[in-house]
């Protein structure tokens, strides 16, 4: 891919910042503490998986200023390395999320100007901004990122919010706070079926295919005004128009089309649409690919599975002594139910070297999920590509990401046991070069609901948004296995507080996650909460669908309620 | 492990299904039926030979050799039923956000999953033209489907000899979705005309520009800059040189004769009317200069300008030489067709074949697509519908239905649950009261404030 090119220029800038940085560390001082000693590190002793399927023991490995340089038994350790024993220690490549939206904010809605015609909007409003760069509304800083960071992602591409068109890619790392941690700008067009509602072109499917085709053909007569218009006198000027021009490296087969797609007619439509205008294409998101593996071998279609698993709504419900329609109906659903747990077992067995996209999924799901994959039928040789190499391979990054070699990033998960085992635990991950620890004090217990702390009880909770301070309270009780809960905020409409019912209630170990949703202005916001509790303290994030991500604390109230 | 063979089995018989339902063609022999041929006459004891997806001969003591042969003594085979109007099988019916929408393509919404296709077939109906909505002065192209049931491929299921058709639409709808709804043209009838006027127009003026760019392209050295590409213009430009059929959705006679004369005047032949509850004061120009009507058999008073209605309307127009169908517009009615046909008998007295052609031939020819199906003629498509009574019976119950010679329905094989495709995670899927979206103003009801939404409750 020549957006390699690109990138070994990116990269090179790059390394030259860190340098500078690292050279200026030793004569000031750090209020922050957040700056490293030493950008050197060796981590000793440990099985390293270098590429799936490449595994090696009692290996050693090198990094300096981000990048890798030796892994192996026999290496020379600088002096100003900072050893780090990994004894019983395994080592991965650092996951690549193929498609990503932790830390992007959503554009300000744009204006309707006063003489809006709905049949005929503004691109800007009809959300056709091809020319956005998902790096203006990019927050490194987010706790989003931090979220997939702890569970094995260092770098992502990232997709901007908007409508059908909402701008293009970029590529950044999980890295330090000190660098922008953009890695590569204008890596793919967006794409989605989606229009910004019924209320204006395009409203449907329907609207959106048809504005995609004249955007494209318009895109293809416009550059080859322009090439004519550059090349001979006399001609009328072209009409510069940043919609049309922002196809231009697609046109050009610089980058590709990422189109979202859900199910497998919505794959087919977006081949379609491949098919008529000749796109290299990336679809993401994925799911029931099963009907379409053949159309997208034939394609040539790169896949983002989604790492969003579906609900199982089947496996608790006792049908045997309902009607025989309604088994017969429960069992449809279990089969349907299996069949998408299977889908990447089928993407594998179907050779299609697919990559995972996190958009939808929850970043505290991933190691579940993933073992729910492998339990039905992929190797997991191809989970660890689908999460290293294979993306590195669909971003054309595999020059410098995807896998532990000399000279690749460093960036590297370790984890105490081997990765798809059942109580694998993520010690560090490395990003870009620098270290983050996280806790494995506590065992987890297997993920099945199972708490090792008591999570019923009253908690009070606060959060901080750029509106300011809130809080209220969770009342979270046990029914048999399950929990239920309600959780009191500021009334978005105002006077005092409103309440909702706690949803998807999931404790694993320490663990605690749940969502709820909150009617504001006419629309039901969603919002995700997870976070791991220690002791009496909860502390988490509230992921708020479209707005970001807020740090939650919360303390259990001690009355005789939580006995 | 158990789990695995499961999935593994579940997995192999849905396979199986699928590649056994692609768009393949079957050689049927039926023995010894009354074929009702609507182009023909009724055959008594008379043997339909179907090989390969064609009907091959007609006669008796057909004999064929590695055929199924079915044994229809006392059962009555007619063609597959048409329906020149439905919305079945459909993830979006109207992009009702602009007052002409030429560019857009039903083709492109397929969902081949619906098990609406498969109701239609245990109705007998084998063909169905998925329409665009009647949200717009101007629809999108709508496709025609064959009921080929099975498959995941919508492709499989786009009957690709048929000709392009589009939607039209006057009236209410379209001023109602626009006008007040959100304050643009059209608002009111006229503003329907002008809305199409202006748009052939502009059409006219669009392939103009096209047509001097390619010319000044064909001088050696020149360097014509090239127009902006507009596929909503070229469409009615198709329709104007006659490659695409419109299909207008329309109730009053004064809309309807303004149309066929805004027709008249850009010189379109091409035109259907679809509802055309008054179409039986305006029988005669409907039948001079137009392909027909499609009507309902006794449905109306549903809004202000669908009162004045008749049940003798397929009757009347019948008998004034229009080309006159039934339609169904709903996944309900989808299922009864022959019913609908036998009301028009039962009040406007049509012999059986006048009946019958409502749901076969007269539909076929509103499509274009009559050289192929519509009627029981040696080298038609197999097509066929097998009846345990006459299809004009009120006690007539469809048993077998066939496309291109391939036996979609049987009702002696007909399990409950015959859905494609289900949902992992929902134990009752919405699918099931799913006939409500297989409608006209599917998708719109957000463009009415409370006045629109209570005095226009319907939905056609």
């Amino acid at each position: 891919m020549n957006l390699y090119f690109r990138f070994k220029l990116h990269l090179g800038a790059f390394v030259l910042l860190v340098l500078l940085n690292f050279s200026t560390a030793f004569g000031q001082s750090d209020p922050t503490g957040e700056r490293r000693v030493t950008g050197t590190y060796v981590i000793k002793n440990a099985t390293i998986t270098t590429s799936p399927g490449k595994t090696a023991s009692n290996a050693n490995i090198l990094i300096k200023d981000g990048l890798v340089q030796a892994v192996g038994s026999n290496i020379n350790i600088p002096k100003e390395a900072q050893v780090i024993e990994a004894d019983s220690l395994f080592i991965y490549p650092g996951f690549i999320d193929a498609a990503g939206n932790a830390g992007v904010g959503k554009p300000a809605e744009a204006e309707r100007p006063s003489d809006f015609n709905p049949s005929n909007p503004p691109d800007e409003v009809a959300g056709i901004t091809p020319w956005r760069s998902v790096l203006d509304y990019y927050d490194p800083k987010s706790t989003q990122i931090s979220d997939w960071r702890k569970v094995g992602f260092t770098l992502a591409q990232i997709l901007p919010d908007g409508g059908m068109l909402p701008g293009k890619a970029a590529i950044v790392i999980y890295g330090g706070n000190a660098s922008s941690n953009v890695l590569a700008n204008q890596t793919a067009m967006a794409a989605k079926f989606r229009g910004m509602g019924r209320g204006m072109y395009p409203g449907t499917q329907l609207g959106v295919m048809a504005k995609f085709r004249d955007l494209y053909k318009n895109a293809e007569l416009s550059s080859q005004h322009s090439r004519l218009f550059a090349s001979n006198t006399g001609l009328n000027r072209p009409e510069i128009n940043k919609t049309l021009e922002a196809f231009y490296p697609v046109l050009d087969k610089n980058i590709p089309v990422i189109f979202e797609v859900s199910n497998d007619l919505e794959i087919r439509r977006a081949l379609t649409l491949q098919k008529e205008n000749g796109f290299n294409i990336i679809l993401s998101g994925v799911t029931e690919a099963d009907p379409v593996i053949d159309v997208i071998k034939a394609a040539n279609a790169k896949v983002l599975l989604s790492l969003k698993l579906p609900d199982d709504k089947v496996a608790k419900a006792d049908v045997a002594n309902k009607s025989e329609e309604v088994q017969a109906r429960t069992k449809r659903v279990k089969e349907a139910y299996e069949l998408a747990l299977k889908q990447a077992a089928l993407l594998e067995e179907a050779g299609i070297a697919f990559a995972f996209t996190s958009m939808g999924a929850r970043s505290a799901d991933l190691h579940k999920n993933l073992k729910v994959m492998i339990e039905n039928g992929l190797s997991e040789d191809a989970a660890l590509a689908a999460l290293t190499t294979n993306p590195a391979n669909i971003l054309g990054i595999q020059k410098f990401a995807g896998s532990l070699e000399k000279g690749k990033l460093a960036n590297m998960v370790i984890m105490t046991a081997p990765i798809f085992s059942e109580d694998a635990q993520i010690k560090h991950v490395v990003a870009d070069g620098y270290i983050f620890n996280y806790d494995t004090s506590k065992k987890k217990n297997g993920g099945n609901g199972e708490a090792s702390v008591a999570v019923q009880g009253i908690w009070e909770y606060t959060s901080d948004t750029p509106a300011g301070s809130s809080g209220g309270k969770m009342e979270i009780k046990k029914e048999g296995d399950r929990y239920t809960g309600s959780i009191t905020y500021d009334n978005p409409a105002g006077g005092g507080k409103a309440s909702s019912e706690m949803k998807d209630i999931n404790v694993s170990g320490n663990y605690l996650s749940f969502s709820f949703s909150v009617s504001a202005g006419g629309m039901n916001i969603d919002v995700n909460v997870s976070g791991d509790i220690v002791g009496e303290e909860f502390s988490g994030n509230m992921n708020l669908a479209d707005f970001g991500s807020f740090p939650l604390n919360a303390s259990k109230v001690p009355n005789q309620f939580n006995k | 492990m158990n789990k695995t063979h499961y999935i593994l089995a579940g997995l192999f018989s849905m396979i199986c299904f699928l590649s056994q339902a692609q768009t393949q063609k079957g050689s049927v022999l039926i023995k010894n039926a009354t074929v009702l041929t609507v182009t023909n006459g009724t055959l008594e004891n008379t043997d339909v030979l179907v090989e390969n997806g064609v009907i091959r001969r007609i006669g008796s003591n057909l004999s064929a050799s590695n055929v199924e042969t079915i044994d229809a003594s006392g059962q009555y085979l007619m063609p597959g039923i048409i329906d020149a109007h439905s919305h079945v099988a459909l993830d979006a019916v109207n992009e009702a956000t602009s007052p002409i929408t030429s560019e857009v393509k039903m083709a492109d919404v397929v969902n081949p999953y619906d098990v609406g296709l498969y109701r239609a077939l245990a109705g007998g109906v084998t063909v169905s033209h998925a329409m665009h909505g009647s949200a717009n002065a101007i629809g999108g192209e709508n496709i025609t489907l064959k009921h080929r049931y099975g498959s995941g491929n919508p492709e499989d299921l786009f009957m690709k000899d048929a000709p392009r058709t589009i939607k039209f639409a006057l009236g209410e709808n379209p001023t109602r979705v626009h006008g007040r709804g959100n304050g643009n043209q059209p608002r009111t009838r006229m503003g329907v005309e002008a809305v199409i006027r202006n748009g052939f127009n502009e059409a006219i003026q669009y392939k103009k520009t096209w047509e001097a760019y390619n010319e000044a392209k064909k001088v050696k050295g020149a360097t014509p800059v090239p127009p902006k590409y507009d596929t909503r213009l070229q469409t009615l430009a198709d329709i104007l040189d006659g490659k695409v059929i419109i299909h207008c959705h329309s109730y009053r006679a004064d809309e309807i004769y303004a149309l066929i004369n805004t027709c008249r005047d850009f010189g379109i032949t091409n035109i259907v009317f679809s509802h055309v509850n008054e179409g039986f004061k305006v029988a005669p120009e409907l039948a001079e200069y137009t392909m027909g009507a499609s009507v309902f058999a006794d449905w109306w008073a549903y809004k202000f300008e669908v009162y004045y209605s008749t049940a003798y309307n397929a009757a009347i127009l019948t008998e004034n030489g229009v080309i006159t169908s039934i339609n169904s517009d709903s996944g309900e009615l989808i299922r009864h067709l022959y019913h609908e046909a036998g009301k028009a008998q039962r009040y406007g007295e049509l012999n059986d074949e006048q009946t019958l052609a409502l749901i076969t031939i007269n539909p076929a020819k509103q499509l274009g697509i009559a050289d192929k199906v519509g009627s029981i003629e040696e080298g038609k498509q197999a097509d066929l519908v097998l009846f345990n009574e006459h299809p004009l019976s009120v006690y007539a119950v469809p048993q077998m239905t066939f496309v291109d010679g391939v036996k979609y329905f049987d009702i002696n094989s007909d399990p409950d649950d015959m859905r494609l495709r289900v949902s992992a995670s929902e134990t009752v899927e919405p699918i099931f009261l799913k006939e409500h979206d297989h409608k006209c103003m599917h998708g719109v009801d957000f463009f009415f404030t409370n006045f629109g939404r209570n005095l226009f409750d319907h939905s056609h």
